[in-house]
């Protein structure tokens, strides 16, 4: 659990005069739950758009792997090993659950589209090993039942989890969850913090933007707090906690202290 | 009002294996009788039934199939499918008046040709989506036509004349008036297509196509390389255009620059929404339609287009998808299934 999968260095980030990312450092180790967290604004699912190259970096280095992955195809990215899932739910809402999985194994299929047209047994297989995969993830995230429904007709809840699902299915080793309890209730946040540490568990190491301070604290190894887009923190949970900077962050500076 | 598509769908899943040729093979045969069972009240002012289902209605079908997979499938519009029908049936009718070569050794020239055209136009013009992607391709369906218009090697503004008939088939002979061998030698492209869509639907590349319609930001995130499976659906798309082309000259025997308007991508496109966009079965329902009903009421002379756009409009506001539309429904739902 020490050596470090994904860096970001030096990482600037600009809109034309607006500066959403600052000159962030940080690394995340190899089945580990990072927990990015900041307040609204601050840069966090800009972190994530950077990483999944939606946007290119202005300045600084993001490494996976040991690999320079600035610049690359998005589609590249995500079959290199990370996965993401949207704030915004962003499912495929006329496909039924399991379809919505099975088009995120597709990213590590050999077969295309002309295997795929006359049948070639190379496509009749991997059709095969993907369906029972899907499935399999489903299950895993605990929504199997629903594999037959279509996305967007299924309960909030699920769709969120469904998210999660679809990001596992491209087989990733990073899995970056953008704030995956939005709109739940505590008991179902509780039960998010269980999926999260098993899918930890599972192998996968987690990068995690939440609102919601009981749940990062309680599942993450480590916690990065950033602020206008720049770092201000990076340490264990019980110690970010206490961290005068990230405190002034979310509620302000006393106007006594200055 | 019923739903004719779950209804359909329905009897299909319930159906075996063996059940399920039957069915195939009854609609098959359904197809291929159709010329002995119109009649005479079937016949357009200007063309009597049997023709009419071969010009405008199996290549109408053939076209709205094969643009169903680029705008249905894939949710990708193009306003210039014409281009490709045209450039099936130029390959086509340059070929045959000065080479040797007949129809059928003619049929996968025209076809590569038009899928060539596809990957020419669809790699710069798949770096843009929506309007801009509609006003690309709007533009190039009229960029091939006006050439054709101005090239006198081609036949210029005359077009091409004297496109020898397809040659004999097991002893069965293609000739000017003989429609049912022409309208049997299409409805196999058909099927051929329809097979082609089915089968793609139900693998990764109908799953590519789909996601890319409904989210192509998603898609991408996703790991699906979506400007490779654009191009893809633009090529295949431009593959069954191209088929219809040379299909079309070998029939008509005469081409101009004239048979390939705008008016044509248009109506194509009209096929498909009014029959139901992404649903096969709708698509060619819609064809069948589009493709008929403006020769039939040529008797109303003036107002015929007018009746013709009544019924569009009246259409989409009754049944904005279409008469069949795209899959919508559930299957059983896990809490009855439970109880």
């Amino acid at each position: 659990m020490s050596e470090s999968i994904l860096k970001l260095q030096n990482v600037t980030m600009k809109f034309g005069g607006v500066t959403a990312l600052n000159d962030v450092t940080f690394d995340i180790k190899k089945q580990e739950i990072l927990g990015l967290i900041g307040p609204n604004g601050a840069g966090k699912t800009t972190v994530f758009n950077v990483i999944t190259g939606v946007y290119r970096v202005t300045s600084g280095d993001i490494t996976f792997n040991n690999e320079s992955i600035v610049g690359k195809k998005r589609y590249k990215i995500t079959r290199g090993g990370i996965a993401r899932t949207f704030q915004n739910i962003r499912l495929w809402g006329d496909m039924t659950a399991l379809e919505n999985v099975i088009t995120a194994t597709d990213t590590h299929k050999r077969s295309g589209l002309v295997s795929g047209l006359f049948g070639f047994p190379v496509s009749r297989k991997e059709e095969k090993r993907d369906k029972a995969r899907a499935q399999e993830l489903l299950d895993f995230i605990g929504i199997g039942e629903y594999a037959d429904r279509l996305a967007r007709n299924l309960p909030y809840g699920v769709q969120r989890r469904l998210e999660i699902a679809r990001a596992l299915g491209t087989e990733p080793t990073l899995l970056l969850l953008d704030e995956p309890a939005a709109g739940f209730n505590p008991s179902e946040k509780v039960e998010l913090a269980q999926t999260i540490k098993k899918i930890r568990d599972a192998g996968y190491t987690v990068l995690l933007i939440e609102h919601d301070m009981s749940l990062v604290m309680g599942v993450s190894d480590r916690v990065v707090v950033i602020d206008f887009g720049q770092k201000i923190a990076d340490d264990l949970p019980s110690k970010v906690q206490n961290d005068k900077r990230v405190i002034e962050a979310y509620l302000g500076v006393p106007e006594d202290a200055s | 009002m019923i739903n004719i598509r779950d209804w359909g769908a329905g009897i299909w899943e319930r159906s075996s294996k063996t059940t399920r040729i039957f069915i195939a093979l009854g609609w098959i045969a359904l197809a291929a009788s159709l010329p002995f069972l119109g009649g005479t009240w079937l016949n357009t002012p200007i063309a009597d039934y049997g023709a009419v289902l071969v010009f405008p209605i199996a290549i109408y079908t053939i076209m709205a199939l094969g643009l169903n997979i680029v705008i249905g499938k894939s949710g990708l519009l193009d306003l210039g499918y014409v281009a490709f029908f045209a450039i099936g049936a130029y390959t086509a009718g340059i070929l045959s008046t000065k080479t040797h070569l007949n129809t059928w050794e003619i049929l996968p020239i025209g076809i590569a040709m038009a899928m060539f055209a596809g990957l020419i136009l669809g790699v710069p013009a798949l770096r843009l989506r929506g309007d801009y992607l509609a006003i690309i391709t709007l533009g190039f369906g009229e960029i091939v036509r006006i050439t054709a218009l101005n090239v006198n090697a081609i036949g210029g503004a005359n077009g091409i004349v004297g496109i020898p008939s397809p040659p004999s088939v097991f002893g069965i002979e293609y000739t000017f008036d003989n429609h049912r061998v022409y309208y049997w030698t299409f409805l196999l492209i058909i099927f051929l297509t329809i097979w082609m869509i089915r089968r793609l639907s139900v693998r990764r590349a109908g799953r590519a196509w789909e996601s890319i319609r409904q989210d192509e930001d998603a898609a991408e995130l996703l790991g699906v390389p979506t400007f490779r499976y654009k191009i893809w659906a633009f090529v295949l798309g431009a593959s069954v255009g191209g088929a219809a082309g040379v299909l079309y000259a070998s029939k008509a025997l005469f081409i101009s620059p004239d048979n390939f308007t705008l008016q044509v991508s248009i109506l194509i496109l009209a096929c498909i929404v009014f029959g139901g966009m992404g649903n096969i079965w709708g698509v060619i329902i819609g064809a069948v339609i589009l493709g008929y009903l403006p020769d039939r009421i040529r008797f109303i002379s003036d107002a015929r287009m007018l009746v013709f756009g009544i019924v569009l409009v009246l259409m989409m506001n009754l049944r904005p998808d279409g008469v069949l539309p795209r899959k919508k429904r559930e299957k059983a739902l896990p809490e009855k299934r439970q109880a």
